[in-house]
């Protein structure tokens, strides 16, 4: 068993003709919150995407729990243990909120029973959701309806939870909840790998970093190391590393 | 002139006929942004089919059937794989044309290799008229209302209850997170257009022996349910419901009350209406999308 639990390898791809991964290549360690960084438009959101099989990439490969999955359907992905939550609001706005829960089980494996009880945890784990369970999805605040899709994702136990900006739009305290969910998910095992934007007070809670810059690594190192690279902090002042470096 | 409630009675009943159609092309609008300009040749066409397989020897009942399952491959799938999936890559707009192309087709291939004639349909509703408070109403029409409405809250209890019309509706409202969770988008997509398919044949069976079978019905079925769509929000099942039946309501009214000359106008003219004071349409809400 490798101790990474994704490994992407040299992804080239974007949207049509432009270009947007450049050969990225990077891991994310099992059992650790890795987060990724890096400025806007440097390809992070572009490569969750690629890794989810929702791009075509012309060169690169996905290993997922030591498995080939380059190009998989997402229901393959998600049977295999992956669970990717995008930036912004996911949720079906016209359906309950706990029919919203409910479809996480769609790509169940079909020997799964407790698929009721399931839901039911879920909505106990967020006494928010349990009480606009009977709601349209769309009288949820942004905090509620991000919670909606964290217990949706994690329905089928997922082995490594992708999360796009999860912190955009929430509440300092809602983004505090977040985290701290974060990292219980990472107590009980369960690996995480998440872009930030507000990259210093992610990295604080993180275990790894990692700096993609125009679809390239630029950088992979645990957490600490990289919030006190010089580099770093002139990223985080709007300049590139890139810039720095030349 | 017929009083009022045999009126409007009779009015509920090319409603829920306008219903059906409105219905499939609210779903198919919604879930692959195909307004379907064919939709009144698509309900046209299901009766020719049951008559082709009546002269072919089989009895009303066994043609119905038949009628039903053709009219789901050619107008369901067949109408999705050679037409809307080709088209859809190049834009909304252009599937728009094809659809009025396919439209033109499907008229035109009836007159040519069916009859230019009128055809008389056997009613699957019994005939004659019902005393209600003193007042006469038709049988026929209290019947198709009572069985157009029984099959939108099939579909409604379909849509809602079960897990696959879930998904249906996910799909629709957003097709890229319904992926993302593993939802097979594009089989839902495929069983909207056979569930249009089957409205539609419906459609027909109530609606032919009324109007009789001919190649040019769809035309003011295809308005009538295209208006019906917007006015009830263009987005809601429920919204297609209620504007279908009212645009069978006023239609008929104003065909008894102001002038059956004028009577092609009056979807039009509530259309015009709706726009202007709920441009949301009555059930619609305002289009939001989120990226
Ligand atoms: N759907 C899309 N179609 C075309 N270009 C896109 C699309 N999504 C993102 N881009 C472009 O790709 C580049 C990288 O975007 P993204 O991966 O979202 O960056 P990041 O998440 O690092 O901010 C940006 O220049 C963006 O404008
Ligand atoms: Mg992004």
């Amino acid at each position: 068993m490798s101790d990474a639990i994704l490994e992407v390898e040299n992804l080239v791809g974007g949207y049509g003709e432009m270009t947007i991964l450049n050969g990225a290549s990077f891991k994310a360690p099992r059992g650790a919150i890795t987060t990724v960084i890096g400025p806007n438009g440097a390809g992070k959101s572009t490569a969750f995407k690629a890794i989810f099989g929702l791009l075509k990439l012309r060169a690169g490969r996905v290993l997922f729990d030591g498995a080939d999955v380059t190009g998989a359907t997402q229901r393959r992905l998600i049977a295999a243990g992956l669970c990717y939550i995008p930036q912004g609001r996911n949720v079906f706005p016209e359906l309950s909120v706990r029919h919203n829960i409910e479809l996480g089980l769609v790509a169940a494996p079909p020997d799964l029973r407790d698929g009721a009880q399931r839901v039911e945890a879920a909505l106990d784990r967020f006494p928010s959701l349990r009480k606009k369970a009977g709601q349209q999805a769309s009288t949820l605040s942004g905090g509620e309806q991000k919670q909606l899709e964290i217990a949706r994702g994690l329905l089928l136990d997922p082995k490594l939870v992708m999360i796009d900006e999860p912190s955009i739009g929430l509440s300092p305290l809602m983004v505090r909840q977040t985290f701290d969910m974060l990292r219980a998910l990472r107590d009980r095992g369960v690996s995480v790998l998440l872009i930030e934007q507000n990259a210093r007070s992610t990295l604080e809670i993180s275990d790894y970093g990692l700096v993609l810059e125009l679809g390239r690594t630029r950088m992979f190192d645990r957490a600490e190391k990289v919030l006190a690279d010089p580099r770093v902090v002139h990223l985080f002042l709007g300049g590139s590393i890139e810039g720095d470096a030349a | 002139m017929s009083n009022l409630l045999d009126l409007v009675v009779s009015g509920l009943g090319t409603g829920a006929i306008y219903a059906l159609a409105a219905i499939g092309f609210t779903l198919l609008w919604q879930t692959s942004q195909t307004i379907n300009f064919a939709q009144g040749e698509f309900v046209m066409l299901p009766a020719f089919l049951m008559l082709a397989v009546m002269r072919a020897g089989a009895p009303f009942w066994l043609a119905i059937l038949i009628g039903v399952a053709l009219s789901a491959a050619l107008l369901g799938l067949a109408f999705k794989r050679l037409l809307v999936d080709p088209m859809l890559r190049h834009g909304v707009l252009p599937l728009a044309i094809a659809t009025m192309a396919l439209s033109i087709a499907l008229k035109e291939s009836v007159k040519t290799f069916y009859s230019a004639e009128a055809q008389p349909f056997p009613s699957i509703a019994p005939s004659g008229s019902l005393s209600i408070f003193g007042a006469s109403v038709s049988l026929q029409s209290l019947c198709v209302f009572a069985f157009g409405v029984v099959v939108v809250v099939a579909l409604n209890l379909f849509l809602d209850r079960t897990s696959t019309g879930r998904q249906m509706q996910a799909a629709a409202q957003n097709p890229t997170v319904a992926r993302i969770i593993g939802i097979p988008v594009e089989r839902m997509v495929t069983l909207t257009f056979v569930i249009n398919a089957v409205l539609v044949a419906l459609a027909s069976l109530l609606v032919t022996p009324i109007y009789l079978a001919k190649f040019s019905s769809g035309e003011t079925l295809g308005v009538a349910a295209f208006v019906a769509a917007i006015v009830g929000g263009f987005n809601q099942v429920r919204g297609a419901l209620v504007g279908g039946l009212l645009i069978g309501v006023v239609d008929n009214l104003a065909a008894a009350y102001v002038s059956t000359q004028y009577r092609a106008a009056v979807p039009l003219a509530l259309l015009i209406v709706v726009i202007l004071f709920r441009p949301q349409g009555l059930m619609g809400r305002a289009e939001e999308r989120t990226v």
